[in-house]
């Protein structure tokens, strides 16, 4: 499979007279055609804002990509100008957030926002893009989609109104859909049931996603591949079942531990201790150092590359170095 | 839709007799009374008790409050004290229409100005537009209105010429929609400037409040201009905080036009009542009230219809 988005040191900061805080500090993801890749990380580690930059929707002023290359079906979208840019965003590339609550416009029906994207960048007519939205509402369970055209947001649940919002996404047939924690505001019945018409509508378009999450169960069902993120850096990049099965890096074992085991005995409950570093007080090596259970002397002083590992894996930790054994 | 309106009309009705209730007693605390000033200070007694005989000033005031407002009810607002044979009613509906003209053309103004300037200003927060924007603003809050009138007037219409100080028209001249609307301009520019500030600090903070909305990310996501995010999908939601604001603008629109009218001699409702209260006219000024506070009521109920047209998640 060809590489459909491929990101290279993606450097995000939001620059202020007091600092500069450098929320995406050198990202590499890759994402094959039709691939799902999750993007994890407890909060605050960069995980929208690398999302956010990949569309260059960075809130401005204030955050400025810095450096990098977005290369997006062989070119850079960073060098695209702005006018160019719009025809990817919605188009080939789409994005659904967190908050369905208030992603969608209050004042507009669900067929306005629906059919806007489709005669913006389709040039449907205003039927043909009535019909279309139709059949989109009725991919993402709307029987009654005929109706629900005319509705207005406050009128659905957060689950009714997250379909919506896939259901937009997915309008233009887009290559890539980024969601950004799709699932986290809603009731775990809920979102089963949306994962479900992501994989399906994603799959039978043909759609790669970047999934952002900090939830692992989803990571397990849908993912092929995971990035894990730590404090603006990628700390280890893995296909699913090798990450499962053999964590590399500490922090990645503490994410790992800290969800509930359904099977077998109930297992105590792991947190990795303390917080995510502010971004003043980054530590001078190893980023995750001050919270590692395996920190040792080198740790302290520099911060490790990203470090090749069998099978295209890798992982931003000295314990796999050349000559240290694993741990 | 419709019982929502009809709701509120009765909601208003209380308000109505409030307001009445109020000017009425008021007016009666102030000092100096109808007789002392429509009579000779050397009348005889006899010829003053007869007058007030005749227009019922001898009843105690809940019974002329009565008789008042039960007349007022079918529209006889009674008969002016100073022009002695003229219904109030008939005062008040000469004049009536050029206050509405020039609320109107004010309002206008004041929207056409401010809500396009609080755009701008929460577009480019913290730049020097956004400053300058604000700057001019408090200027204009903190100045009266009468002071931006006469210096209007001195300087556009005395020094430059440009347009006539005061009327509504050129006299002996036929009708002409150019004149009346050169004479109109001045003096609903005065009038807008009252509220353009306010209106335009509102504006800005409801579509800052706006800008930083999650669906406005949604727009932007979509690959839309910015043009077409902030007008289309942030506009309609900025309005609708600004309707009410509206409304609430009312009675000071109102104040604001009793003094445009005095300095530009506007023949309104206002400029009727400052005459009116010189001369202690009693039933034209508590006409004039009751016709403002009527106004500002419907205003209310214009606005609040407004808001649930415009905004589809209030539930009538
Ligand atoms: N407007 C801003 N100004 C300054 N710093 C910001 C701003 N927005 C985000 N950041 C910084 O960027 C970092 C990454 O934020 P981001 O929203 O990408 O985290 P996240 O991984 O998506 O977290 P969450 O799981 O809570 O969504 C944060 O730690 C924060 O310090
Ligand atoms: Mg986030």
């Amino acid at each position: 499979m060809s590489v459909l988005l491929d990101v290279k040191n993606l450097q995000t900061h939001f620059i202020s007279k007091k600092q500069t805080v450098k929320a995406v500090d050198g990202i590499d993801i890759s994402i094959k055609k039709g691939e799902t890749v999750a993007l994890v990380g407890e909060s605050g580690s960069g995980k929208s804002m690398t999302s956010l930059s990949i569309m260059q929707l960075v809130p401005s002023p204030g955050g400025e990509i810095v450096g990098g290359e977005v290369n997006f079906n062989g070119r850079d979208l960073l060098k695209l100008k702005e006018k160019e840019m719009r025809k990817v965003r919605g188009n080939e590339i789409s994005m659904i957030f967190q908050e369905p609550m208030t992603s969608l416009n209050p004042v507009l029906t669900i067929g306005e926002q629906i059919t806007e994207v489709l005669r913006y960048h389709k040039k449907m007519s205003k039927e043909q893009a009535r019909r279309r939205a139709v059949e989109l509402l009725k991919l993402v369970g709307f029987s009654r989609a005929e109706e629900m055209l005319k509705d207005y947001p406050h009128r659905l649940s957060g689950g009714m109104r997250q379909r919506v919002m896939i259901a937009m996404a997915m309008s233009c047939d887009p290559k890539l859909l980024i969601a950004d924690e799709p699932t986290t505001a809603l009731d775990v019945t809920i979102q089963a049931q949306i994962l479900e018409f992501m994989k399906n509508l994603t799959h039978q378009f043909e759609t790669a996603i970047l999934l952002i999450t900090h939830d692992l169960g989803v990571v397990s069902e849908v993912a092929d591949h995971v990035v894990v993120m730590y404090a603006g850096q990628v700390v280890e990049t893995s296909d699913v079942e090798r990450l499962f099965d053999e964590p590399k890096h500490p922090y990645t074992q503490g994410l790992l531990n800290s969800i509930p085991a359904i099977e077998g005995e109930i297992e105590r409950l792991q947190s990795i201790k303390g917080n995510v570093p502010l971004p003043d007080e980054m530590p001078a090596g190893c980023r995750f150092a001050p919270r590692c259970p395996k920190v040792f002397d080198k740790c302290l002083t520099s911060n490790p590359e990203l470090i090749p590992q069998e099978q295209g894996r890798k992982v931003r930790c000295y314990l796999y170095e050349e000559g240290e054994d694993a741990v | 839709m419709l019982s929502y309106i009809l709701r509120r009309i009765i909601m208003a009705v209380p308000i109505l007799i409030g307001i009445s209730i109020l000017t009425f007693s008021v007016m009666h605390l102030a000092p100096g009374s109808p007789t002392s000033m429509l009579l000779a200070p050397d009348i005889g007694p006899e010829v003053r008790i007869a007058f007030e005989e005749r227009y019922g000033l001898n009843d105690p005031i809940p019974v002329q409050y009565v008789k008042w407002m039960g007349a007022m009810i079918q529209g006889d607002m009674g008969y002016s004290l100073v022009r002695v044979g003229m219904p109030v009613s008939e005062m008040i509906m000469n004049r009536l229409p050029n206050t509405l003209i020039l609320m109107g053309a004010s309002t206008i103004i004041a929207i056409v100005i401010s809500i396009p300037l609080g755009i701008i200003s929460a577009r480019r927060q913290y730049t020097v537009t956004d400053y300058s924007v604000t700057f001019g603003s408090f200027v204009g809050i903190a100045t009266p209105n009468f002071w931006i009138g006469l210096l209007l007037i001195m300087w556009l219409s005395v020094n430059l010429g440009w347009f006539p100080s005061g009327g509504t028209h050129t006299l002996n001249e036929p009708f002409s929609i150019l004149d009346r609307l050169h004479h109109l301009f001045l003096p609903a520019l005065v009038l807008a400037t009252a509220d353009m500030a306010g209106l335009t600090r509102y504006s800005r903070s409801s579509m800052l409040e706006v800008i930083r909305q999650d669906y406005m990310r949604t727009a932007r996501a979509k690959g839309f201009t910015e043009n077409t995010v902030i007008y289309k999908h942030g506009l309609r939601n900025g309005l609708i905080p600004i309707i009410t604001i509206f409304g609430l603008m009312l009675p000071s629109f109102f104040a604001g036009s009793v003094v445009v009218e005095r300095i530009f001699a506007w023949p309104g409702i206002g400029d009727l009542l400052i005459t009116s209260v010189f001369q202690r006219d009693y039933p034209v000024i508590m006409g004039i009230t009751m016709i403002s506070a009527v106004l500002v009521v419907l205003g209310n109920l214009l606005a609040d219809i407004a808001y649930a047209i415009f905004d589809p998640r209030i539930e009538y």
